[in-house]
């Protein structure tokens, strides 16, 4: 329905196109679809390594896709929507700590401890998610699988072999190409993606 | 790298750095990204996953956002009159009133037509539960861009305490329920506690064919995002 596009765009990123940017300025509800199904996840992901639970990152997502269409008037629809997009969620972020830190049943020691809310995540930390999530989006489902056995849970290829039954040899090619896609962040990691 | 035993960070960065090696090598800058890659990589928020009924729930949510210029959801009930002003001229009222009522015949006048040339692709008449025994509703859809427009107009909806608000629905066969949309019941409650009914607008992601029971529901402003079970009005789509 509505397209993207590699313009402007660092390695492994996507970027929307004017037209659809333009839509969703004019309030089209299409537009709001593409606008999550380009960037939900990346929102998703920030909000989910500054408030440290699913429930309040998705909580996160939906106000920030809400005062997105509610100021829409002010997007750039020349520019990358990402930086705009991820100020929005960080913002977003605050306020549901704050809110979360502020209820009488869920203190806000109980938000920390359940999982790991940090408010003080630094910028160049959050500006790293968004670009390794919108990466490893992109990778072949195979690909992702092994990276994340490897990063995650700490496995070798030894032993992703032996946990998902395939050869090593095509583990150690799946690494070795998801691997080298990964590489092409380097020098970009730190690019904002927040005004 | 170890063949057995769990990575450690250098061998997290190892597995980079060759690859990028195997590539071209890596400039400084790279060189001092790699530390900041294998700990964003090894941070579980970069994998963690939204729901699937996330992207239905962020729709509803901005479909129902009232942002100044555009508030597609609008309450049942009539709108009450705005509180009379003191003091404007007489004159003034009068000519006043004389240009609200030529700007109203316009607009009805423009709607009506529009609408006359707008055939709904879909209809459905929804019949009351015993939760709403005296309500009932019409609903026409049509196609618009980006989904379905669903204008339902509605009559006897129990008016609501606070805290509770009305939401459609839209169900396949398979069971799936989608959100369409959420409406209050206005300040149009007679004298029996129901509203004096009226029309709004929802709009939905899912076609109507494959997803053909609508219904209405009775759902509280908690964060459970599931149907409540409560349901006033229930009836099937069929196209028009």
């Amino acid at each position: 329905m509505y397209a993207t596009s590699s313009r402007r765009s660092p390695p492994g990123s996507i970027s929307m196109e004017a037209s659809t940017l333009q839509a969703f300025r004019d309030r089209d509800a299409a537009a709001v679809r593409a606008m999550y199904r380009e960037y939900g996840k990346l929102v998703y992901a920030v909000a989910h390594r500054f408030l440290g639970r699913h429930d309040l990152a998705e909580d996160a997502v939906q106000q920030t896709f809400v005062r997105a269409w509610q100021s829409a008037h002010r997007i750039d629809v020349d520019r990358d929507p990402a930086p705009w997009l991820a100020t929005i969620a960080k913002h977003v972020a605050i306020d549901i700590y704050r809110r979360e830190a502020r209820r009488p049943t869920t203190a806000l020691t109980d938000v920390m401890t359940r999982d790991r809310t940090d408010v003080n995540v630094s910028p160049e930390a959050l500006d790293a998610v968004w670009h390794v999530r919108r990466a490893i989006d992109e990778l072949p489902i195979d690909e992702a699988t092994v990276v994340r056995l490897q990063h995650i849970d700490g496995l070798t290829q030894r032993e992703i072999s032996d946990q998902l039954g395939v050869a090593l040899g095509t583990i150690k090619s799946r690494s070795h190409r998801a691997h080298r896609k990964l590489a092409g962040l380097l020098g970009h990691l730190r690019e904002r993606t927040h005004e | 790298m170890s063949e057995r035993g769990h990575l450690t960070k250098r061998e997290r960065e190892a597995l980079i750095a060759g690859a990028g090696a195997a590539s071209g090598g890596m400039t400084g800058g790279e060189a001092d990204d790699l530390p900041l890659l294998a700990e964003t990589l090894a941070d579980p928020s970069v994998w963690a996953q939204p729901s699937v009924a996330l992207e239905y729930v962020v729709l509803r949510a901005v479909m129902s956002a009232k942002p100044a210029a555009f508030a597609p959801v609008t309450s049942i009930g009539p709108v009450q009159p705005a509180a009379r002003r003191r003091g404007a001229p007489r004159h003034w009222r009068a000519l006043s009133a004389a240009a609200a009522a030529v700007a109203v015949i316009a607009i009805t006048a423009g709607i009506t037509m529009t609408r006359r040339h707008e055939q709904p692709d879909f209809e459905s008449r929804l019949a009351a539960t015993a939760l709403a025994p005296g309500a009932g509703a019409s609903a026409d859809i049509y196609r618009a861009k980006g989904g379905f427009r669903v204008e339902l107009e509605a009559r006897g909806l129990p008016h609501l305490a606070d805290g509770q608000y009305y939401e459609a629905w839209l169900k396949n066969p398979a069971g799936t329920t989608v959100p369409i949309g959420t409406f209050s019941s206005g300040d149009g409650s007679s004298g029996d506690g129901s509203s004096g009914g009226g029309r709004v607008t929802l709009w939905s992601g899912v076609s109507p064919k494959e997803f053909s029971s609508l219904s209405i529901s009775i759902e509280a402003t908690d964060n459970d995002q599931r149907p409540s079970g409560r349901r006033v009005l229930v009836g099937d789509t069929r196209p028009a």
